[in-house]
């Protein structure tokens, strides 16, 4: 492994996400400062610099992600501030669109070049807790995108109107904890202990009856709450929540399948592969449960066992929140790989095999997915943030409080194992790098 | 090369080995990956995700973004390397694709086996001449330091020659004895003993006196360095001991005659020539056996014992050759090569791992020395692990060592869709070459050698290939018409080469949008039966409507007027988007006829867009809009006044939706086309229109 670049100083906050664009020659990144930048990188030196840079929202913004370029240049981002926006790159003489607001100037002081510019084409603002992820689906399937937020919803939007991007229909909106999912008998006890464990109790704690209300009232009162005041009475007692919970999404980079999403929510440290069919409710075909052990899930969310505190009952012992997922492109595989990162501070490599639901009849044993778990690392030793895959899917990187960025791979007979690690600690030979602190402190 | 390693990366935030610094800070590490080659981006990020962080607008703290590949950016003779060897490479590809149009044991027939042995040794002859290149002093080089050492490709030499030896014989000689091929490997790569000791002994007047002389020797017979060992057996006549004298004198003639392989046309010749040689040297053996134990000395040593070695050596005892070449320094290869020269002559290559094994008992290999392992690996018979130390050698040598062993049959060949050994090796080499995202036709050159994974992997890396189309207009002036350029043009061509025609049509499409050439997108989109993403272009094209107003639509949507006669040509037309393409020829047609001043026709065309039913509802109010100065044409009058009522009707349906709140569906273009007019602004247009059909009546029934 070899350092190639470096960004001195991207924000003037820890950075939250940084995503290529489709080709990797643009990275944005985004932080808690509020911010999003777009840099482009030169491809002679390898060196980058900063394209736009603009305020997106009234609170930091979690993830970002970059739709296909056949729909231009296209980022959407979700946020503490609740929303989620889709941003248009436009040049001034192609859209000469004066009535929108133009984002990338003004905003800022430094100086940039003019010929682009991101325009908020679309505010989406149905969340009622703070948005965590975003994803634009695969391209075959239309441009749309999922969000997750912490009030447990996942959100499918579709652009109605494409060349405009400004109208989004909301077309699924629902709760991951309690959707429905597939029993196939085979599995029976896994579905059994979800669907236990998925008591609506923790909806009711977060979102209490005029939940719509109150998050109105919240909107309005966003700028507060960032600057650190106080947060809304009713939503005290969900703060542990928030910060011990993980809420994540990857697509199913595959068309062959029909459009799946795997899904991690909340603090019950699973992961739940949704089916998103245009002709039925959207379902779960599969739990990726690390420790199904029906005896304990089922003991702790047992009626008589403190149901009126949901939330103290789904924090058990052994679950976990699922910080971070990643669905490997399949490339020619005939099962899928998927990947889990989570506070248990495990890496897992999940194997997924579909069902054949394609000859079969609905009554049939349909849609039988199964998983096996083919890795699971614990050299983090402390909480894994962040899984993802490379392009063809055979390295998986992960990232964990350790302060190391640690790479997996397959070997010929197909079992992972480690592949070598990044870090930012002060290397031993003490020369030349020493040098260069005291450049940075200067 | 790739391994498990660490790497630190600059500047750091943290002391070393600090592993929780960052988390006591409450921070972390997060990366993302480049799609461009394998590489991450590595940033600094909260532990815990909250919006409770507060703003430190004054915070001095750096918040660097690192970037890091997995490997080193092939550079200077490697790249030529690569290139280079690729092209065997690809030859080595052609003769599998023959192989596939032939019987399936036509890859063991001589004559292919003949071809892959050339190929093979085209590459031995190639990594040596880089390794000749790499040996010169850097003032030869004039493209600078080296990124692999002349030692690096020495150790691939040697690997790979040693393949050919033992797995790619001549045709028809692979049963033949392999112990003469074997030692010639050795010298040519393990040159012992060393020509200076040659030249220095040589230039003593009693080399015997010397110490290097009996090892010098000896070395010399267990080579087979036949010459040397006559030179200095010559010399020991001069010796004083006249028993010595003696002996030398039936040694030279046995050393020359030693029955070589390659001179005899059959082997039972060989083997019989070779018996009666043994029958000589356990004659001299006897003779030796006379010379008393008195007259066994010289003055510094015990010559005898010395030339009993040697003779030892050429007897063929196996504990001798052991004992001596631990004695010499020299390691298990000599022993095994040495087996086959001297132990048994008509040693074969099958047999050859059980010597191997009972050798490496004794002498075994350096388990830190990879080439020593390869070696190793190689003379036992095992080619996984041959395959298993070789990718950590150099993915290179693994790639191209798997590629060959698997029409051997030496490994597995693809076993249903799953990675084949094969594939796996080539793959990771792909991988590597990926680091330079430029090499990118030699890495899907590659990846599509390999089965539906690799040709799939292949897929991603070529649909990302950035285009460079906008510093390529800045050069040209634009996109030749027609005709494509540059990597858009490389990238057409490796679909075709290797028949990847999904990707070829969805880069070529994503191309044209950007560059909004319509005309090419929307055939490429219904040649590709990409329905929705022909949807899409269309709309692009309504959309420059919107944006740039008439003339420029009516230029762009010309361009995909052909596309419509392709469509009916279809039996199965998709409906809605075939639909969405119509309306926007012809409503572009509309415009072309305006500006041409044919009223009537263009008047005609008008109804006949509604008539038809092709205009999308959101459409109606611009087309209405567009038809107020029709209606107000002075000369003549262009509508039936039936058609005039159509007109009407529509105008009407517009006006009672808006009013139940459906405004949205109906009046979003021309509010756009507005430029952020609201609906009421829209309506008041349309009002207008109102008036220009009122007044239009008026004329109708006026005349």
């Amino acid at each position: 492994m070899i350092q190639t670049g470096l960004i001195q100083n991207a924000h003037n906050d820890l950075v939250t996400d940084a995503s290529y664009d489709f080709y990797g020659l643009r990275l944005a990144t985004c932080s808690l400062d509020q911010r999003i930048k777009v840099w482009h990188m030169h491809e002679s030196n390898g060196t980058w610099a900063v394209e736009d840079d603009w305020k997106a929202h009234d609170a930091p913004v979690s993830r970002l992600s970059w739709a296909h370029p056949e729909f231009g240049s296209v980022i959407a981002s979700s946020s503490f501030d609740r929303t989620v926006k889709v941003w248009e790159q436009v040049s001034p003489l192609g859209q000469p669109d004066s009535s929108q607001q133009l984002n990338g100037s003004g905003s800022s002081s430094q100086s940039q070049p003019p010929n682009s510019r991101w325009v908020e084409r679309a505010v989406l603002t149905d969340a009622r807790g703070t948005v965590r992820a975003v994803e634009f689906a695969p391209h075959h399937f239309g441009l749309k995108f999922a969000a997750i937020a912490s009030d447990n919803q996942l959100r499918i939007y579709e652009c109605l109107e494409q060349p405009s991007l400004t109208t989004w229909q909301l077309s699924e909106e629902l709760d991951v904890q309690s959707l429905p999912s597939f029993a196939p008998p085979s599995a029976h006890s896994r579905s059994h202990t979800v669907a236990l464990a998925t008591p609506t109790q923790t909806n009711a704690t977060l979102d209490a009856p005029s939940a719509s209300l109150v998050t109105q009232a919240l909107q309005q009162g966003i700028q507060q709450n960032v600057s650190g005041a106080p947060q809304a009475p009713t939503r005290s007692g969900t703060g542990n929540r928030e910060a011990d919970g993980g809420w994540c999404i990857s697509w199913c980079k595959d068309r062959y399948w029909g459009e799946l999403i795997a899904v991690g929510c909340g603090v019950n440290g699973i992961v739940k592969v949704i089916q998103l069919s245009p002709s039925r409710r959207p379902t779960a075909v599969l739990t990726l449960d690390p420790a199904p052990a029906p005896e304990t899930a089922q003991a702790s969310s047992a009626p008589e066992a403190q149901a009126t505190d949901a939330d103290h009952a789904t924090a058990a012992p052994p679950a976990f929140a699922i910080t971070s997922v990643a669905w490997a492109p399949s490339c020619g595989r005939s099962y899928h790989l998927i990947a889990t990162g989570g506070r248990d501070g495990r890496v897992r490599i999940w194997r997924v095999k579909p069902g054949d639901d394609l000859d079969r009849e609905e009554e049939e044993e349909e849609g039988k997915w199964t998983a096996s778990v083919v890795a699971d690392f614990d050299q983090h030793k402390s909480a894994v943030g962040r899984v993802e895959w490379n392009i063809t899917g055979t390295v998986l990187s992960s990232a964990g409080n350790d302060g190391r960025i640690r790479l997996w791979k397959a070997t010929s007979g197909n079992v992972w194992r480690p592949a070598g690690s990044l870090g930012v600690e002060q290397a031993v030979e003490t020369e030349v790098p020493e040098s260069k602190d005291v450049d940075m402190e200067a | 090369m790739l391994g498990e390693s660490h790497l630190n990366l600059v500047p750091p935030l943290v002391e070393s080995g600090d592993v929780e610094g960052l988390a006591k800070a409450g921070q972390t590490l997060s990366l993302a990956w480049s799609p461009l080659n394998p590489s991450l981006a590595i940033f600094v990020t909260s532990t815990t995700p909250s919006d409770e962080h507060s703003l430190k607008p004054d915070s001095n703290d750096d918040q660097p973004i690192y970037f890091a590949g997995l490997d080193s950016v092939p550079s200077s003779e490697r790249r030529l390397f690569i290139t280079d060897t690729l092209i065997i490479f690809a030859a080595f590809q052609n003769l599998m694709k023959a192989a596939k149009q032939q019987e399936p044991d036509w890859l063991q027939s001589d004559q292919s086996l003949e071809v892959m042995r050339k190929l093979a040794i085209d590459y031995v002859n190639f990594i040596k001449e880089c390794w000749i290149h790499a040996s010169q002093p850097l003032l030869r080089r004039p493209e600078g330091p080296l990124q692999f050492s002349s030692e690096h490709y020495r150790s691939l030499y040697t690997c790979f020659s040693l393949f050919v030896v033992l797995y790619l014989a001549e045709p028809g000689y692979e049963d033949a004895p392999v112990g003469d091929e074997l030692m010639e490997w050795l010298n040519t790569h393990f040159i012992e003993p060393s020509t200076e000791e040659g030249d220095h002994l040589s230039s003593l007047e009693h080399p015997w006196e010397d110490e290097t002389f009996w090892p010098y020797l000896t070395r010399a017979t267990l080579r087979g360095l036949s010459k040397a060992s006559i030179f200095f057996l010559g010399i020991l006549s001069r010796h004083p001991s006249e028993d010595l004298q003696a002996l030398t004198k039936t040694l030279l003639p046995l050393i020359e005659s030693q029955p070589r392989l390659q001179n005899f046309t059959a082997e039972r010749d060989f083997a019989y020539a070779s018996r009666r040689w043994s029958d000589k040297v356990k004659a001299l053996r006897i003779e030796m056996d006379r010379v008393p134990e008195d007259n066994r000395y010289d003055a510094f040593d015990n010559w005898w014992d010395r030339l009993s070695d040697i003779v030892g050596i050429l007897e063929g005892r196996a504990e001798v050759i052991k004992r001596v070449c631990g004695e010499l320094g020299s390691d298990w290869k000599e022993v095994c090569a040495a087996w086959g020269v001297f132990v048994d002559v008509r040693l074969r290559r099958q047999d050859l791992p059980d010597v191997v094994s009972q050798v490496l008992d004794i002498l075994p290999p350096d388990p830190t020395h990879l080439e020593d392992m390869i070696h190793a690996a190689l003379f036992a018979g095992e080619p996984l692990k041959v395959l298993e130390h070789t990718s950590q050698l150099d993915p290179w040598l693994s790639a191209h060592l798997a590629d060959i062993m698997e029409p051997l049959s030496l490994i597995e060949a693809n076993l249903d869709e799953e990675l084949s050994l094969r594939d796996f090796h080539i793959l990771k080499y792909a991988d590597y070459l990926h680091s330079d995202p430029a090499l990118w036709r030699i890495t899907v050159d590659y990846m599509y050698s390999c089965g539906e994974i690799g040709k799939l992997q292949a897929d991603e890396i070529l649909l990302r290939v950035p285009l460079r189309l906008r510093e390529q207009i800045e050069s040209n002036g634009r996109i030749q018409s027609g005709g494509i350029v540059g990597v858009l043009k490389d990238v057409n061509q490796t679909c075709l080469q290797y028949q990847r025609e999904l990707v070829r049509r969805t880069v070529a499409a994503q191309t044209m949008i950007q560059e909004k050439d319509y005309g090419l997108a929307v055939p490429y989109c219904i040649s590709a039966e990409d329905w929705p993403g022909m949807g899409r272009v269309v709309d692009r094209v309504l959309e420059e409507y919107i944006s740039s107003g008439s003339t420029a639509f009516a230029k762009y949507a010309s361009a995909i007027a052909p596309s419509v006669q392709e469509l009916r040509n279809r039996p199965s037309r998709q409906g809605i988007f075939a639909h969405r393409l119509l309306f926007a020829v012809r409503y572009a047609h509309f415009h072309q006829l305006r500006e041409e001043q044919e009223f009537q026709d263009a008047a005609l065309d008008l109804l006949a867009i509604f008539s038809e039913d092709l205009a999308p509802k959101s459409w109606w109010a611009v087309l209405l809009c567009d038809s107020v100065p029709l209606l107000q044409h002075g000369p003549s009058l262009l509508f039936a006044s039936a058609s005039a009522s159509e007109l009407l009707r529509k105008l009407e349906e517009i006006f009672v939706r808006t009013s139940q709140g459906a405004g949205d569906e109906y009046l979003s273009v021309l509010m756009r086309t507005m430029h952020g007019s609201g609906e009421k602004e829209a309506l008041e247009q349309l009002k207008l229109v109102r008036l220009a059909l009122a007044r239009y009546f008026a004329r109708c029934t006026s005349r």
